[in-house]
């Protein structure tokens, strides 16, 4: 089930109700939640229902046995839970892509093809239930963490607002709050309303429309467009996967917040970043995060020479572009940001040593090094998103070579990239005075204003909704 | 402007305890067993108010966003209420364009439960005249109030050259209404294909495109609409579409690939047909062999792609027979006026069944199909594109000549 369906809202409004219903009684409201998560799960494909179920059920007894053990053995045991949950997510996700590859080796070398090559289906959401079951496990392994009952880790897993597409939220940061009872006087709706209209808004309008305008036709033929269509689409590409997966997560966290709990935020104003670190920061935030707790950091992260942090670096990008999808185009991307994040990293500390500031200073160059770094991440998605390898670099000799007219280059279509960029610097207060407003009305005019802003998004969104991009990894 | 609200910020840190408050709670929140039935060898100092961990690594920035809450919450109910209003509101406002999806929306308990729903609903807001709003929106937008698919992509590729296809027989030139099937395409007689399809149609078109471009004297339109097909043309109205197409276009060629979505209810003038009941078959072929004939009148002959075969075994077999419907029309075309190509060489694994991975001409393996087991993945597009291109060669004997000049041309 997706969020921005009729199917979405009657469910969302079920069991918003029977939830606050049942808040006083623990056990109950726990059973509903898995309930109502399992169904939500089930909605597009009810199989891999046994799929999330395992994932919880070795995560749990990974949890149980690692905690009072000792020395090795707890080391071993926590190892032997990340294996089975990586092997889950592998199978499903990796399988194909790796038999693929290995099949094409031993063919090349005449050693037939010993990989039986297997359509095996990506159950969505796995790559989000798995980070989060390992980050479980590794928490209790620190000792940041005590292990859950069954059913607490049966919610924090399920729970349907983050279970398709995050945000990936820690067990530090759920499971206290699905042990608490959460007060039924103190909804934050406002924050809450906001975050859902504004997802709505980015995935159902600005999303759909630069993906079928303008995205899609020009990725899909690279070689029929002029260099100024290339170009619309790489901007275009860039305002459309922040529209769509952040509005996606502003919608998880918002429909969270609703029901009385907080999940941490995704993405910060990700286009404002002066370098590729900064963008980091800002862009999907949780899985970087992830990725520096549970992978940067284990592998040595800023100790050791700079030769091992830059390889430190580079695994972790690559491994972060592959969790993406099985593809070698996401490698590609991994590798791209690695590579950037190694030169900042090495130019930030020249500038330190030349006594200059880290940073640079100044209107004029935090306007340059804005602009520049939003060049750089644009190159980054021309192979994020480019079928094949040829087709990134067929886009950007035509960005050179293009030569023609531009039909699909229309007023609209610049609009709403300027759209997508420019809401990112827009002033804290101009947001604050809207709320404000909107917290300071009456009850009857609130309602009123969110019912003409969500048939705004209906109309101006088209027909139908665009494929969500993150839905697939 | 108001001034914000006067409410202080909410403190950091996770969500307070509010237990307290509510009094009498009938089952323990807390979790005082969790972690102790084996005894812990570490020491665990996780609490509810303990913030995520934190790795020494500052350069990552701040991870909480639960810090900044300024406004006041308020009673699940009264939000409840909030909700239901705006829900209330955009219903009434929008009802028209529910009720024309719940229209055009696959037959069967659903729909018609929908329309139960919507119709009054409807009826009161065109009463209202409250329908009016989202009608001028759609008349600004320039389009046709819930009028079929808008996710569609025709891509343009050339302009539309209305004159008839001269041909060249024995030294005179007459003027046919079926396209020459034994020629070569020259700049002043180029071969205009016109591609029109589903979505799996539209993942053949876009590497057809790509294809064809590599001929002198080759101009291609692409006209794909997801989600749609013949069944229902009170949703999409491909006869009506292909109208526009081939007066705009003039093509000489059509290449169709429609049939993935059609296994389902037909509406029809006197009622509706399930799929599976008498009279289904014999008014689908009916379609067929109108969309046929409505492109040979126009002068273009008519390649038909068959669907390939299918993940999904019931999905299979449906479309297995669909196929056979629609090669049973083509063979039925007067005047050698269409072709059948069944993507099942190009696209079926050993006995013609389903594979996801099939070597391409250098003899790696790719993957052919999407996960969802009934699209095509680029490569497979391009698999099927190549069967397409040597079919129009081998199969209707039109002689295409590598070169540049034809599809990629923007004209």
């Amino acid at each position: 089930m997706l969020f921005p369906t009729i199917d979405f809202a009657i469910f969302f409004a079920v069991v918003y109700t029977v939830q606050w219903l049942l808040v006083p009684y623990a056990g109950p409201w726990k059973a509903f939640m898995v309930l109502a998560s399992y169904v939500f799960y089930a909605w597009s494909d009810w199989r891999f229902i046994f799929l999330l179920a395992a994932s919880t059920t070795i995560a749990y007894i990974g949890g149980r046995l690692v905690h009072p053990a000792t020395g090795r053995r707890r080391k071993a045991t926590m190892w032997t839970t990340v294996v089975l949950l990586l092997g889950l997510l592998g199978w499903f996700k990796y399988y194909g892509f790796l038999a693929v590859n290995v099949d094409n080796v031993t063919h090349a070398l005449d050693l037939g093809r010993p990989v039986p090559l297997l359509a095996v289906t990506l159950p969505v959401g796995i790559s989000f239930f798995t980070f989060m079951a390992i980050s479980y496990v590794v928490d209790i392994y620190r000792g940041v963490l005590r292990p859950a009952r069954g059913i607490d880790v049966t919610v924090y897993l399920a729970f349907f607002p983050h279970l398709i597409a995050g945000p990936i939220v820690r067990g530090t940061e759920l499971l206290p709050q699905i042990r608490t009872m959460r007060n039924r006087d103190d909804v934050h709706y406002v924050e809450a309303f906001w975050l859902i209209a504004a997802g709505l808004a980015k995935k159902v309008v600005l999303s759909s429309y630069l993906s079928t305008y303008v995205v899609d036709p020009v990725f899909a033929n690279p070689h029929q467009h002029s260099a100024l269509e290339v170009l619309f689409a790489i901007w275009g590409y860039a305002v459309q996967i922040y529209a769509d997966f952040s509005g996606y997560t502003d919608i998880a966290i918002g429909l969270a917040m609703l029901m009385g709990f907080r999940f941490p935020v995704n993405f910060r104003r990700p286009y404002t970043a002066i370098d590729l670190q900064d963008f980091w920061r800002r862009w999907h935030i949780t899985l970087s995060f992830w990725l520096r707790d549970y992978l940067y950091i284990p592998l040595g992260g800023n100790r050791g020479t700079e030769g091992r942090v830059s390889f430190n670096i580079m695994v972790t990008m690559l491994l972060g572009g592959l969790w993406h999808g099985a593809s070698w185009t996401f490698v590609i991307w991994g590798a791209y940001h690695g590579v950037g994040q190694v030169i900042g990293r090495r130019r930030r500390a020249a500038r330190i040593a030349r006594g200059e500031p880290a940073e640079p200073v100044g209107r004029a160059r935090v306007a340059w090094a804005r602009f520049v770094t939003f060049q750089v991440v644009c190159l980054g998605w021309l192979f994020f998103r480019a079928d094949t390898l040829g087709d990134a670099f067929a886009m950007l000799s035509r960005l050179v070579v293009g030569w023609g007219s531009s039909p699909l280059v229309t007023p609209l279509a610049l609009l709403a990239i300027v759209a997508g960029i420019a809401s990112q610097y827009l002033p804290d207060n101009w947001l604050d005075r809207a709320l404000a407003f909107f917290a300071d009305r009456r009850l009857v005019v609130q309602g009123g204003i969110l019912g003409l802003v969500l048939l705004a998004i209906t109309t101006l969104g088209p027909q139908g909704v665009a494929p969500f991009i993150y839905y697939r990894f | 402007m108001p001034p914000p609200s006067p409410t202080p910020p909410t403190p950091p840190g996770p969500p307070r305890s509010p237990g307290s408050g509510e009094g009498g709670a009938p089952y323990d929140w807390s979790d005082a067993r969790s972690g102790s039935r084996r005894g812990g060898a570490a020491t665990v100092t996780e609490h509810p108010a303990a913030p995520p961990p934190r790795g020494g690594h500052d350069d990552f920035g701040d991870h909480a966003f639960w810090e900044r809450l300024p406004y006041r919450g308020t009673t699940w109910t009264r939000v409840l209420a909030i909700g239901l209003l705006c829900f209330g509101l955009w219903f009434l406002l929008d009802a028209p364009s529910l009720q024309r999806s719940a229209q055009v929306s696959p037959l069967g308990t659903r729909r018609t439960v929908s329309l139960d729903v919507v119709g009054p609903v409807a009826a009161l807001s065109r009463t209202l005249g409250l329908s009016s709003v989202v009608g001028a929106t759609d008349r600004v937008l320039g389009r046709t109030p819930g009028g079929g698919p808008s996710l569609a992509v025709p891509v343009h590729r050339s302009k539309p050259k209305p004159t008839p296809t001269p041909v060249v027989v024995n030294g005179t030139t007459t003027t046919t209404t079926l396209p020459p099937l034994n020629y070569h395409p020259t700049p002043a007689m180029p071969l205009k294909v016109l591609i029109v399809g589903d979505s799996v149609g539209l993942d053949l078109g876009q590497p057809l495109v790509n294809a064809l471009a590599a001929y002198g004297d080759v101009s291609t339109y692409l006209d794909g609409r997801i989600d749609t097909g013949l069944s229902r043309p009170d949703y999409f109205n491909w006869p009506a579409e292909l109208q526009v197409d081939l007066a705009n276009q003039q093509p000489n060629l059509v290449v169709v690939m429609i049939g993935a979505n059609d296994p389902q209810g037909l509406v029809t003038p006197t009622g509706s047909l399930s799929y599976g009941e008498p009279g289904w078959d014999a008014a689908y072929s009916a379609r067929v062999a109108a969309f046929i004939a409505e492109a040979n009148a126009a002068g273009a002959h008519v390649l038909w792609v068959g669907m390939p075969p299918m993940q999904n075994p019931g999905l299979n077999a449906e479309l297995e027979h669909l196929n056979s419907l629609v090669q049973a029309q083509v063979a039925a075309t007067k005047d050698n006026g269409a072709s059948y190509l069944s993507s099942v060489p190009a696209l079926g694994g050993a006995k013609g069944v389903y594979a996801a991975y099939l070597p391409d001409a250098s003899g790696a393996v790719i993957n052919v199909r999407t996960p969802d087991g009934i699209h095509l993945t680029p490569g497979g597009g391009a698999r099927l594109a190549a069967a397409v291109t040597s079919a129009i060669q081998t199969q209707l004997h039109i002689a295409l000549v590598p070169g540049v000049g034809g599809t990629g041309r923007r004209t």
